[in-house]
């Protein structure tokens, strides 16, 4: 039977949403092959998530080859053709539990991401988008391949209970959105901040600074906004995504 | 999705304008929405964010804008919206014009005569230069026409407060067809549509040139003073030539690529 007919239509429209995601990561460059991962909650059953198969390349995933999780890490698709990846099940089924407010968490390995990951002074408020995330982005240690399901507590510690995106120190980057546009479009706009930060950094002249109570009015500005940023544009992506390869529906 | 989105309709279903309009207002569509896509085929464009803007022929308070929620790569003529100085929406749309947009372009077209199209980027080189207190420097000869032809706006917020008007007016002077926003991004003018995208193709080429030559370490140069002076005079006296002779040739790139920005 199609997964379409085994799932309800809050679910099925998750998993358009999350496949459509993938592929916008792959399609805007933020994929690193099979790896990396982003979840979705599934509407309506408390502790299951969508995880991408393991092994597929984001420009392949469907919304019927995603596969279900509960935080537990048992595996409610029936007989799924792929795996999932563990370090996946450890960061999402931590963002999942610890914010029930965020629906779609979303990470990466970026070239611009890693690098700032890789800097003592995280991220800088040096551009409009990196506003978004003024005093408003949380950090991690790098502690392996988070294989280590003890290290759930301390991504939930570190994300806390507000904030939308998380540097993982030596590793990436963590976008967690309200709806799976939310995430997208955070994502985007934290990894556009990263690269204008490396590149204005990686020039070694003085930088030039917002004053703290700007980049405070500018926060407030974007937080009033709410989803709406992540809303305006994601018809707009789901028709590139038409006009390039509709499969992401299927 | 929230209501206003959803009542936002696909752009292939967005009525001709053509024959509603004026055929100088039609020929402006035309090139603004070829210009939008070629911000987007070369690279300069972030999602449904920043704007271009020109002044509609003989109506000298109206310029036309994007639809806010439309990627750059699905503009076409008739979704244009028209607006005037004072933001009153002038032409019949479904989708809404950006509050940020609104302020800065209705800054310049109130204040620059000369200027017909206003352009606005947030590319990687371009926020990356914003975030430098030196600002542009002429290390390439792309750079060369920005030489005393540039203006530097320190960054408020997201620009929704009308005030900020004043401020990119003074900022961006009464010559000047550059503007780096600082920690945001870059705007180019044009005496014409095709001028505005010309000037932007060769900041963002300057703005890409100079971080990666300053991000070698080594010791960079700068164009010597007096040659700085006598390449800004030759640039100068160029006006729109070579951006009208390179026009004709990014249409009939559009045109092989997706002639519906006409439409």
């Amino acid at each position: 039977m199609a997964v379409r007919d085994t799932v309800t239509p809050e679910e099925w429209e998750t998993r358009v949403e999350l496949a459509a995601c993938y592929r916008l990561i792959d399609y805007y460059d933020m994929s690193d092959l099979v790896g990396t991962h982003i979840a979705a909650r599934v509407p309506g059953e408390e502790g299951a998530f969508l995880l991408n198969p393991y092994g597929m390349y984001f420009d392949e995933i469907t919304a019927s080859s995603l596969i279900k999780v509960n935080f537990d890490g048992d595996v409610l698709t029936e007989n799924p053709e792929y795996q999932l990846n563990a370090a996946g099940f450890t960061i999402h089924s931590a963002v999942l539990e610890g914010r029930p407010d965020v629906a779609c968490s979303l990470h990466t390995h970026t070239r611009a991401g890693i690098a700032v990951s890789t800097m003592e002074c995280g991220l800088l408020p040096l551009s409009q988008h990196s506003m978004r995330f003024y005093k408003s982005i949380s950090y991690h240690d790098y502690e392996g391949v988070a294989t280590n399901l003890d290290e759930r507590q301390r991504l939930q510690r570190d994300l806390g209970g507000e904030n939308h995106a998380m540097i993982l120190r030596n590793h990436g980057l963590l976008a967690c959105g309200r709806s799976v546009s939310e995430a997208f479009w955070l994502h985007f706009r934290l990894e556009k901040s990263c690269q204008a930060q490396v590149d204005a950094m990686s020039t070694g002249a003085e930088l030039k600074l917002v004053p703290e109570e700007v980049c405070e009015h500018t926060l407030g500005q974007m937080q009033a906004g709410g989803t709406r940023f992540g809303d305006t544009g994601w018809p707009g992506h789901l028709r590139r995504l038409d006009r390039m390869d509709p499969s992401y529906k299927h | 999705m929230s209501a206003a989105v959803q009542s936002m309709p696909h752009p292939d279903d967005i009525a001709s304008m053509k024959d509603k309009v004026s055929p100088e207002e039609w020929q402006s569509r035309v090139d603004l929405a070829a210009c939008y896509r070629l911000i987007d085929h070369y690279g300069m464009s972030d999602l449904t964010g920043t704007h271009i803007s020109a002044r509609v022929p003989g109506e000298e308070n109206a310029f036309l804008i994007n639809p806010y929620g439309l990627f750059f790569e699905e503009i076409t003529a008739s979704s244009l919206i028209k607006v005037d100085l004072d933001g009153e929406v002038l032409s019949e749309t479904d989708y809404p014009v950006n509050a940020a947009g609104y302020t800065i372009h209705s800054a310049v077209h109130e204040a620059r005569h000369d200027v017909e199209c206003v352009l606005h980027t947030h590319t990687r080189a371009g926020m990356a230069v914003s975030a430098l207190k030196c600002g542009m420097l002429p290390m390439s000869q792309h750079s060369a026409r920005f030489i005393d032809n540039i203006g530097y706006h320190d960054y408020e917020g997201v620009a929704t407060n009308l005030d900020e008007r004043e401020r990119l007016v003074r900022d961006l002077g009464e010559t000047a067809m550059a503007l780096i926003l600082h920690n945001h991004g870059l705007l180019t003018c044009g005496y014409n549509i095709p001028h505005a995208f010309w000037m932007m193709h060769k900041l963002e080429r300057a703005c890409q040139a100079q971080i990666d030559g300053m991000a070698a370490g080594t010791k960079t140069v700068e164009i010597s003073p007096t040659v700085q002076e006598s390449t800004k005079n030759q640039f100068k006296s160029k006006g729109t030539k070579n951006a009208d002779l390179g026009w004709a040739g990014h249409l009939r790139r559009l045109d092989k690529l997706d002639p519906s920005y006409k439409h």
